[in-house]
């Protein structure tokens, strides 16, 4: 495998807004009136290698997830430049690109060819996705009837056929059981020993600090902090909430509802 | 020596070229059919059923409009039954791909948020699984050829053709379509009735023989009515098909392509942003 890499430099995507905060696409901002802009990621750099595990860290709508899609190719910069050296691997939400009305095995045959595989080839390894989804029976049942766990499960197993150079995840791992966390462990020390990448966003810090040994502080659609995991989750914990001073403000009775949410921000 | 290693070099880089194009259409062809092949499972289920769900929609239309022309209206001319098929089958298909491709983006939400890959197809793929539904709905045209005893003739050489043309234009629909669900999403109901319109405003009910007059020209101009005229030439009538009944609908589908593929293929870059 050659050398799996990711680097930004000055990356930005931009989303505009109608009048009635819906994002529209630039062709209608055109020509639509009362349109407004707003940035997901601006000036964004960072220098991602192979054997590196990096947990994005950061308050919600912080641009985690935003970043994690430029990554994957889904979201498209609008300035600034991105290179992505490797296979790509992502798991970006607990449905995982699955379809509701199909069967694990349907599903597993679609995004296996999405993901670049031949008919033939997805249809090969479709046994072997429904061994590493140990899901046995389900497997041939709607995805409809999959609990949260389950989907991420077979997502992270349609995954894992791949064999990617780079595994994005968002939140996915939190939804999984005990035991398959280990097996996606796992999977992450082989991946980081074939100089692979993980990159890897959530709130669950414990479980992020088991898989990774960087970490991105994300605030505001920009890199606030990067080095190791536990420097850069002190730095996170240790910042004031961004409506901290009206907050400070308000009554006793509502700083305590904000302490209350505060701890359970950083949980 | 070095002519000949570089047109030696220049060969082998043409080879390479082929069979990299080779491998990038078979690679696009299975994407294709692999969408397809998820929509019309999605979409229709499984087994025997679909047959069902496929001729449901055809046989009742048939069966109201003929009961509406016949009865209501008065104005059943030959073979009603078969001039109805003309017009109901190929309908269904534009109908079925334009509502098909309208849902299309967000049906496949999921996947478009989770992984990045050829999104162009998506209407395309949505046309292909309506056309399965669709070949299904001949056997209607089957049967009311053998209840009006109208036999097969030559003229059915141009039927494959006719069928092109009625691809052709619901693939236009259905990349416009597309691009009204993504960007009018509180428009589809008024979209998929506008299409209706399209119906009533074309030969549909009745053949252009028995439209007098100017609103026969003007009826022309939809590229619906060279549609159906289509199908009723070579299956009803026996003859070839006037040239404006190929025409007037491929001209108007080469048209729509050429203004708005262009378009979808910009802004299928944007559809994460806006289906998140």
């Amino acid at each position: 495998m050659s050398a799996a890499a990711i680097v930004a430099e000055d990356v930005g995507v931009r989303f505009y807004f109608d009048r009635l905060h819906r994002v529209t696409t630039p062709t209608l901002a055109h020509v639509r009136r009362g349109v407004t802009e707003s940035w997901g990621l601006r000036e964004l750099s960072v220098d991602i290698r192979g054997g590196d595990a990096v947990a994005l860290i950061g308050r919600s709508g912080a641009g985690k997830t935003t970043l994690l899609r430029v990554i994957a190719g889904i979201l498209i910069p609008d300035e600034g430049r991105l290179s992505v050296r490797g296979q790509l691997g992502s798991l970006l939400s607990i449905e995982a690109g699955l379809l509701s009305r199909l069967t694990g095995r349907e599903n597993a045959l679609l995004l296996g060819v999405l993901s670049g595989l031949s008919r033939a080839q997805a249809r090969l390894n479709v046994d072997s996705v429904s061994e590493r989804s140990g899901l046995d029976d389900a497997f041939d049942r709607p995805v409809s009837s999959y609990s949260q766990g389950m989907l991420a499960r077979l997502g992270f197993a349609v995954v894992d056929q791949a064999r990617p150079d780079i595994l994005l995840l968002d939140e996915v791992h939190e939804a999984l059981d005990h035991e398959f966390r280990e097996r996606v462990q796992e999977r992450v020390r082989e991946l980081l020993g074939r100089g692979g990448i993980v990159v890897a966003a959530g709130h669950d810090h414990p479980l992020l600090e088991r898989v990774c040994n960087r970490a991105l502080l994300v605030e505001d659609g920009r890199i606030a902090a990067d080095g190791s995991f536990d420097e850069v989750v002190h730095e996170y914990l240790a910042r004031p909430l961004p409506d901290a001073p009206a907050r400070a403000a308000a009554s006793g009775s509502r700083r305590g509802r904000s302490g209350t949410r505060s701890s359970a921000r950083r949980s | 020596m070095h002519g000949v290693e570089t047109a030696a070099a220049s060969t082998g880089r043409e080879v390479e070229g082929v069979s990299r194009d080779r491998r990038t259409l078979r690679r696009r062809a299975e994407l294709l059919l692999a969408l397809t092949e998820s929509d019309l499972r999605a979409r229709y289920g499984r087994g025997g059923v679909r047959l069902f769900k496929w001729l449901l929609d055809p046989f009742a239309l048939v069966g109201v409009y003929l009961l509406l022309v016949s009865v209501v209206l008065d104005r059943p001319g030959a073979a009603p039954g078969l001039s109805l098929a003309c017009a109901v089958v190929p309908f269904q298909l534009l109908m079925m791909s334009v509502m098909n491709a309208m849902g299309a983006v967000d049906l496949r939400r999921s996947i478009i948020l989770n992984m990045s890959f050829e999104r162009s197809f998506i209407p395309a793929s949505a046309v292909l699984t309506e056309t399965v539904a669709f070949a299904a709905s001949f056997l209607l045209l089957v049967l009311m050829m053998t209840v009006y005893r109208v036999s097969p003739t030559l003229a059915m050489l141009w039927f494959p053709l006719v069928v092109a043309v009625n691809i052709l234009l619901a693939v236009a629909l259905a990349y416009v379509s597309s691009l009204v669900g993504i960007w009018f999403s509180d428009l589809r109901l008024f979209a998929i009735s506008f299409v209706r319109t399209l119906f009533f405003l074309a030969p549909g009910l009745v053949p252009l023989s028995l439209v007098g007059g100017r609103a026969a020209d003007l009826l022309r101009l939809n590229p619906l009515s060279g549609v159906f005229e289509g199908y009723r030439s070579v299956l009803l009538y026996g003859t070839r098909p006037a040239a404006w009944e190929l025409l007037v609908p491929t001209a108007f589908s080469l048209v729509l392509l050429a203004i708005t593929l262009p378009i979808y293929v910009r802004e299928q870059k944007q559809f994460a942003k806006v289906v998140a």
